[in-house]
């Protein structure tokens, strides 16, 4: 009894060290990124006021109004403790180039971006898992062989070549998907059907979720390799067990674990190849916005994209983490080992 | 991943006959801040959901809310009187109190509208607004014709750009941020019903566009000038004119290590000799470079503003005249003494460098065949490509091909009238040659103030050109104006698009809407 007692104190312990540990390294990773990108929107050569004037011809009077809109001419200083006493308060601030506030430009390209991650993160994740377990099941032969020369070459594809090359066969010469957008033309968003919804998915998810797949594979394919020559699937061999069933007895359970982790870890990659892909696919999610607010300066949108997605990318990781600390502690020993 | 290969059920992209879908780059595509002409929605073009209280017939204006307006002796009164049978289309009657909340509100805001010339705005009854100038500006019409009017009832800064409420020829019916708007016809609307009761604007990039006109979803989309020799199936392929103008700037004043505010140099010690910039002016082949480099797509300018009312037909000149160009360089004192093929003048060489927008291509191509031509009378130009920031800093120094075209003669003001650097008055995106001349400025003060239109027009044309001095080839040559470009578009066999007037710079292609009609159902 005493004894149970202990160790459930001692676990909430760690649980609580654990947390308090992540939330400071949560804190000090936002304040960084955050100045860090500050400095680089302020050393950027990008004058705002020609982004928007484009060629038009200004006053002077005009262009005083606009620097001072656009914060031209204030020190980086004040600008920065403005926006982060604001942030303080939960107020992200007006975006300068869509003029509504920051973060309703983030709910509404977040979502859209959000799903397509998401979509292409499972595909990618079970596609690649049920590869590496083929790869690994069959070693050597012909078909481990065509799973890894697939993969050796997806890891070096880019991803807005494979973009274009998709769009370009199945939308322009076989017409079976729409030329991008994420809606279907001229459809009022009453009258747009679920199916139409996936119909303008499946291609920028595709990409995006057929690149992911190398890397999950070949980690797949590794582990089982490893699992299969140890004492207990022998030992198994020995018992009588064969083939699949073995596999799927011992060899899933010990390489499924692993495999979710380092899908969790691909949280920063994913985000990357997302804004690629959208870019391709004129597909209107976070990467767009995040490009239009890097080149022409808006502060307020820039920073608060920044912060968002540095905590999209954290929670991937803390959750890799929590897998490690608690679920499975084997992982981190064999890590430690290797 | 042949999976998919099963066609896929989704809603049919067949169009109604009164139906139209547009990927057409028109003004500059997607406002970022939606459709609100306070934020810079349509400055200066048809904006569709709104009315303007002057409309762009062509090259002139148009009423449209307005019934009539009348200056004051002196200039700095403007009484414009509108029409009273005018709704919002949530039924609200529109009246001089919404267009005084509209220009105030654009005055005291941050879109790229100039309103400093305001000094107050008032409703003087339903039908009537006064505004009273600072400073009298005969070009003052173009800003009254260049907003759209925006009910004050229903305003708010935030919420009106995404769910906009006008009294124009259509109605809003759906943004999808960074993909297309619909608009359905405003059955209400005071003027000329159009014939299209819905319209679709996807905003894509041209390729992309084209990629769309050809796989049948589009009706008429704007493709870059490289595609005009392509041929579909079904569509065709027209050529709108333009007073979109494409032309070299030269700094004026030699190098003696003057710097700007901004600590730029000013000054280029071989474009400021009168002998290079006439030269070149006169040995160009204008014709030449639109058949190359701009796909044929073009006409030949000579003053920047050849095809305005505002322009001066004595200021054009023969071109490509080789022989011309080399006596005048030769007179100017350019000589070819150490036989590279390149002129000299008291050891100074006749070589400079020219700037583009690198993500120009038509402009790089009009840069390269300048420099290529200019070889040939021995002048030697280097060609670079520079983002828009580097071109702000070497602009005072180094010639850049630039792009201009609007009815409103205020940018040839800006352009070429002399204000100094740290005057006060200067605007360092306005007259980067630092050209100076003060008959030049005397008559584009003159035209600026001239409240009757064809004096006004005098003027601006004799700024160019007054018989003695201008900026023109005649007189200082103070650009080397290349072309005017025309629009290239690829339009459904079925679509009957009328006469588009001349294209401004970034085009207004729904100026015209209410001439736009389907002629046959498309098999």
């Amino acid at each position: 009894m005493k004894h149970e007692k202990l160790l459930r104190f001692t676990r909430r312990e760690k649980l609580l060290g654990f947390a308090g540990k992540k939330t400071l390294k949560l804190i000090s990773l936002l304040i960084g990124v955050c100045l860090a990108s500050f400095w680089l929107v302020e050393q950027s050569p990008v004058d705002p006021v020609r982004a928007y004037i484009g060629e038009m011809s200004v006053t002077p009077e005009k262009q005083a109004q606009l620097e001072e809109y656009w914060g031209v001419n204030k020190p980086p200083q004040e600008k920065f403790l403005n926006w982060a006493g604001n942030i303080l308060k939960g107020d992200f601030g007006i975006s300068l180039i869509y003029r509504i506030p920051v973060i309703d430009v983030i709910k509404e390209r977040f979502t859209a971006s959000l799903i397509l991650m998401a979509t292409s993160w499972l595909i990618s994740g079970i596609l690649g898992f049920i590869l590496g377990i083929i790869a690994g099941m069959r070693k050597g032969t012909w078909i481990d062989k065509v799973i890894k020369t697939y993969c050796y070459t997806l890891a070096a594809t880019p991803t807005f070549w494979l973009a274009l090359i998709f769009l370009m066969v199945f939308s322009v010469y076989l017409g079976w998907f729409p030329i991008g957008l994420s809606v279907p033309i001229g459809v009022t968003a009453g009258n747009v059907t679920f199916l139409d919804w996936l119909h303008h998915l499946i291609l920028p998810a595709l990409t995006l979720s057929l690149l992911g797949v190398a890397k999950i594979a070949m980690f797949t394919r590794e582990k089982l390799t490893e699992v299969l020559s140890s004492d207990y699937v022998l030992f198994a061999n020995a018992r009588g067990e064969k083939g699949l069933n073995l596999v799927l007895r011992h060899g899933i359970r010990n390489v499924a674990l692993p495999a979710v982790t380092l899908q969790f870890l691909g949280f920063s990659e994913l985000f990357g190849g997302a804004v690629l892909v959208e870019q391709v696919f004129s597909y209107p999610g976070i990467g767009q916005a995040a490009v239009e607010a890097g080149l022409r300066s808006d502060v307020p949108l820039l920073l608060g994209i920044v912060l968002v997605s540095a905590l999209f990318v954290f929670f991937g990781n803390t959750i890799a983490d929590v897998i490690y600390e608690f679920v499975d502690p084997r992982i981190k020993q064999e890590e430690a080992a290797s | 991943m042949i999976v998919f290969a099963a066609a896929l059920p989704f809603s049919s992209t067949s169009r109604a006959a009164d139906e139209l879908v547009a990927a057409v780059g028109t003004h500059g595509g997607e406002p970022e801040a939606g459709f609100d002409p306070i934020n810079g929605w349509a400055d200066g073009t048809e904006p569709l959901i709104q009315s303007t209280l002057f409309k762009r017939d062509n090259t002139s204006l148009v009423n449209d809310l307005a019934t009539n307006y009348s200056v004051s002796s002196g200039g700095l009164t403007w009484t414009v009187k509108i029409r009273d049978d005018v709704k919002f289309t949530d039924g609200v009657p529109l009246t001089a109190k919404d267009v005084a909340f509209t220009f105030n509100k654009t005055a005291n805001g941050s879109s790229g509208m100039d309103l400093s010339m305001i000094e107050s705005i008032k409703a003087l009854d339903n039908t009537t607004i006064q505004f009273k100038l600072n400073d009298p500006q005969s070009t003052f019409i173009y800003k009254l014709a260049g907003l759209g009017i925006v009910p004050e009832h229903a305003y708010n800064n935030e919420t009106y750009g995404q769910k906009p409420v006008g009294s124009g020829p259509y109605k809003f019916v759906q943004w999808d941020k960074g993909q297309q708007l619909i608009l359905e016809r405003n059955d209400e609307y005071y003027g000329k019903k159009p014939y299209f009761k819905k319209i679709t604007i996807l905003f894509m990039e041209e390729d992309a566009a084209f990629a769309a006109a050809r796989s049948g979803r589009v009706d008429i989309a704007e493709i870059p000038v490289s595609l005009a020799n392509q041929t579909v199936n079904g569509m065709k392929i027209i050529s709108l004119d333009s007073i979109d103008a494409r032309g070299i700037s030269f700094p004026m004043q030699p190098d003696v290590g003057k710097k700007t505010e901004d600590n730029y140099t000013i000054g280029n010690n071989v474009t400021s000799d009168a002998a290079i910039r006439k030269a070149l002016n006169v040995g160009i082949e204008r014709q030449v470079l639109i058949d190359g480099a701009l796909n044929g797509q073009g006409t030949e300018e000579f003053t920047g503003v050849d095809r305005l009312p505002f322009g001066n037909k004595e200021a054009t000149f023969e071109d490509g005249n080789t022989d011309e160009a080399k006596k005048i360089l030769s007179s100017g004192g350019w000589k070819d003494t150490d036989g590279d093929g390149i002129l000299e003048k008291n050891g100074l060489k006749a070589e400079f460098t020219l700037t583009y927008p690198s993500n120009d291509q038509t402009r790089q191509a009009l840069a390269v065949s300048v420099a290529e031509q200019a070889g040939k009378i021995g002048i030697k130009i280097n060609v670079e490509g520079k983002s828009w920031d580097e071109i702000d800093v070497s602009a005072y120094s180094t010639p850049n091909v630039w792009g201009y075209g609007s009815i409103d003669p205020t940018d040839m003001y800006l352009r070429y009238y002399s204000v100094r650097s740290g005057s006060g008055e200067w605007s360092k995106y306005n007259n980067v040659i630092f050209y100076n001349n003060s008959a030049v400025d005397n008559n584009l003060r003159k035209a600026m103030t001239s409240f009757n239109q064809n004096t006004s027009n005098k003027y601006w044309g004799a700024a160019a050109w007054d018989g003695t001095t201008g900026y023109s080839q005649k007189g200082d040559a103070a650009w080397l104006w290349i072309a005017t470009l025309k629009y290239v578009y690829i339009v459904d066999d079925s679509l009957d698009i009328g006469t588009p007037g001349l294209q401004p710079h970034g085009a207004d292609i729904f100026n015209n809407i209410y001439e736009w009609k389907r002629t046959h159902q498309n098999s």
